[in-house]
């Protein structure tokens, strides 16, 4: 169904037309374009509502009005509107705020390179102390070092001391029948007993 | 002025040798109409996406017998300066609010009004004046 709009928006006092029957040709509402006229309305010439002549006048005089004082504000508005632009983009407002971004601009950057100084004084200090506690670990480990060095010497000395001590009472091809003749005259008896208590008994039963 | 219209948003359509109008969009129940006082293009439906929202006006008078009206003046005079065109109903409006001037069609209709009145009041007179004498 087609929904046709009226032919024009302005009312019909505007237009000032003679009191001639305008017949409206396009159907506004349930009828589409190939509907038939309504039976009561076949007779029916529509005419426009009548006008009266003095308040037309008296009316086209104050929409004349009306239009001046209405044109007059539009461009008012707009010389307004142009102006707050360019105050924002070029005049004072623009300055101000290029001067507070400035100045918060300066100070941060003053923030950072405090906070900068202050890391970096941290890192001294952390530092120092890490290079002398290491420095401090590398004296003993050194001193540590030396002193198993040592201990390792004093070691090997004392066992070969034992070893000379031990050595002194060797067996060798030249004292080996010194030896015999010694070990077989001295016969030596490894037989004891011993009880709970820790006493030994050298005399047992199996000896005769 | 186009820039100003277009910085609004890019999602907006491009139309061609259309033009932003402040006009009523009916919204609210059945039997019980609301109109949002409203910035679109010309050529969009009544009630869909508009570009902004000025104001608003219930047409039913509420307990007080008040007919509300809202408007965001502001705003109303950023799009009158870009170019937006008003519809009969808003510029009656905005005159009774005293933002425009009166609409001529207000100032006459009141005084059509005030006319009948009158002649009812001259009317009915007659009528009384007729019956007493009747009566007498």
């Amino acid at each position: 169904m087609l929904r046709a709009l009226s032919r024009c928006h302005t009312p019909v006092v505007r237009l000032l037309s003679p009191r001639t029957a305008v017949l409206i040709e396009t159907v506004r509402g349930r009828k589409s374009r190939t509907d038939p006229k309504a039976k009561s309305k076949l007779g029916l010439v529509k005419t426009p509502p009548p006008v009266d002549p003095g308040e037309m006048v008296v009316l086209k005089e104050r929409y004349t009005e009306y239009s001046l004082i209405l044109r007059a504000l539009r461009l008012e508005f707009k010389e307004q509107m142009l102006r707050k632009k360019y105050e924002e983009e070029v005049g004072s407002v623009a300055e101000e705020r290029a001067k507070r971004e400035a100045e918060e601009h300066r100070s941060l950057m003053a923030l950072n390179d405090a906070e900068n100084l202050r890391m970096f004084q941290n890192r001294e200090q952390r530092m120092q102390k890490e290079a002398e506690a290491a420095e401090l670990k590398k004296r003993e480990a050194a001193i540590l070092h030396q002193q198993e060095l040592e201990n390792y010497i004093k070691e090997k000395e004392r066992q070969i001391l034992l070893l000379q001590e031990e050595a002194k009472d060797f067996i060798t091809p030249d004292n080996l029948d010194q030896r015999i003749e010694e070990a077989l005259d001295n016969p030596k008896n490894y037989n004891f007993a011993i009880d709970k208590e820790g006493r030994v008994v050298k005399r047992t039963a199996f000896q005769r | 002025m186009s820039s100003a219209k277009d910085t609004t948003s890019f999602l907006l359509k491009k139309y061609h040798g259309g033009h932003v109008v402040i006009r009523l969009a009916l919204g609210g129940a059945t039997n019980r109409p609301f109109y949002r006082i409203v910035a679109a293009y010309n050529k969009r439906a009544r009630d869909s996406k508009y570009i902004e929202q000025l104001g608003s006006y219930d047409p039913l008078p509420n307990i007080h017998n008040e007919k509300l009206v809202a408007f965001n003046y502001e705003r109303i005079k950023y799009w009158i300066a870009c170019g937006a065109h008003t519809t009969k109903p808003v510029a009656k409006l905005l005159g009774l609010a005293g933002f425009f001037p009166l609409h001529p069609m207000t100032i006459t209709e009141a005084e059509r009004r005030q006319k009948a009145a009158s002649i009812e009041e001259v009317t009915t007179d007659n009528q009384e004046q007729v019956e007493q004498k009747e009566t007498l």
